[in-house]
């Protein structure tokens, strides 16, 4: 399935809003933060919220390269009382799913686009990693498994 | 509880309401099952915030996820997406078709009260419309006399309306 250019840039400029807003949640998550294993969970948000911006500057990247202006749109208002760190990466578990499967419904409309095509195969492979890896420290309904690093 | 902090802790927020009208949609051509980043375009906001916002209305019990995470509303969740399609229609016919805003207004308008008014206020207000759309002649003239009618406000500023402060000087004042 091809796209012409200006459909291509409007899917990227969605993945990079998808990006770009988990970052900000992210952020804000890290501040609701309350309970066993709240340490260790903010310094996951740290990370994630780092990666979700070079995701979406990576995205921008993408957009620049194919002619065009990155276009940024974001309605969100973040704000939400104390949160337990399992029900936080339960919502992140969500936002990067989201994230996985949007980058897996545009890998086709990339077929006349290789060097696209190659980041989106990343994207996925990094979306899948990140994905696993909530899965892995909270699996659904167990207890969480973090562990504060050393010195924090 | 006071109104104000009835209306803060409204079980049906707007955004929810806007949610289970667009998995609603969305749904109708394939069995009631939407699809999140369908309900994403239809918003126009993220997937990540439709499946945040999901979570909640999932809590409430209005919505189901299948395997695949596609969404459809329980009936709980379209007995709620019916009663606001309901209200918003009622309210836009009364602002358009009897206080004679203009339809895009009246589209606005409904849109930003239809899920905060009660069943009861909703009721009342069909009723209403039925009585008006009624064939008897004191109903039939009624609507056109409204829209012919300029009542200027009396020099005095106070009416049975206002008793004391003028209502119009208010709302012309308003921001």
């Amino acid at each position: 399935m091809c796209a012409n250019r200006a459909d291509l840039v409007e899917d990227l400029n969605r993945l990079m809003a998808e990006e770009a807003e988990a970052c900000l949640r992210y952020f804000q998550m890290r501040f609701r933060l309350r309970g066993p294993g709240r340490v260790a969970a903010e310094a996951f948000f740290e990370d994630a919220l780092r990666e979700t911006l070079e995701h979406a500057d990576a995205i921008a990247q993408q957009i620049r390269s194919l002619g065009h202006i990155p276009r940024l749109r974001i309605d969100l208002s973040l704000d939400g009382g104390p949160m337990r760190p399992a029900e936080a990466l339960a919502e992140a578990l969500d936002v990067e799913q989201q994230a996985l499967d949007a980058y897996k419904e545009f890998l086709p409309r990339t077929a006349s686009h290789p060097t696209l095509e190659k980041f989106i195969h990343a994207q996925i492979a990094v979306e899948t990693e990140h994905v696993q890896e909530i899965l892995t420290i909270a699996p659904a309904g167990a207890p969480l498994k973090l562990v504060d690093k050393p010195g924090s | 509880m006071e109104t104000w902090k009835e209306f803060e802790a409204n079980e049906l927020t707007h955004s929810a309401a806007h949610h289970l009208l667009a998995i609603y949609d969305v749904g109708l051509k394939y069995g009631g099952w939407a699809r999140v980043s369908d309900i994403a375009r239809d918003l126009n906001i993220t997937r990540g915030s439709v499946s945040i916002n999901l979570r909640a209305l999932k809590k409430r019990g209005w919505v189901e996820t299948d395997a695949h995470r596609l969404v459809k509303l329980t009936s709980t969740g379209l007995q709620a997406a019916k009663s606001v399609m309901a209200k918003r229609v009622i309210l836009k016919t009364f602002i358009s078709d009897i206080l004679g805003v203009p339809r895009t207004q009246a589209e606005i308008d409904s849109c930003k009260i239809e899920h905060l008014i009660s069943q009861a206020t909703g009721e009342r207000l069909a009723l209403f419309l039925r009585f008006l759309s009624g064939d008897t002649r004191a109903t039939h003239d009624l609507i056109p006399r409204f829209r012919r009618f300029r009542g200027d406000c009396p020099k005095n500023r106070t009416c049975d309306v206002c008793k004391g402060q003028c209502l119009m000087d208010e709302l012309k004042r308003a921001i």
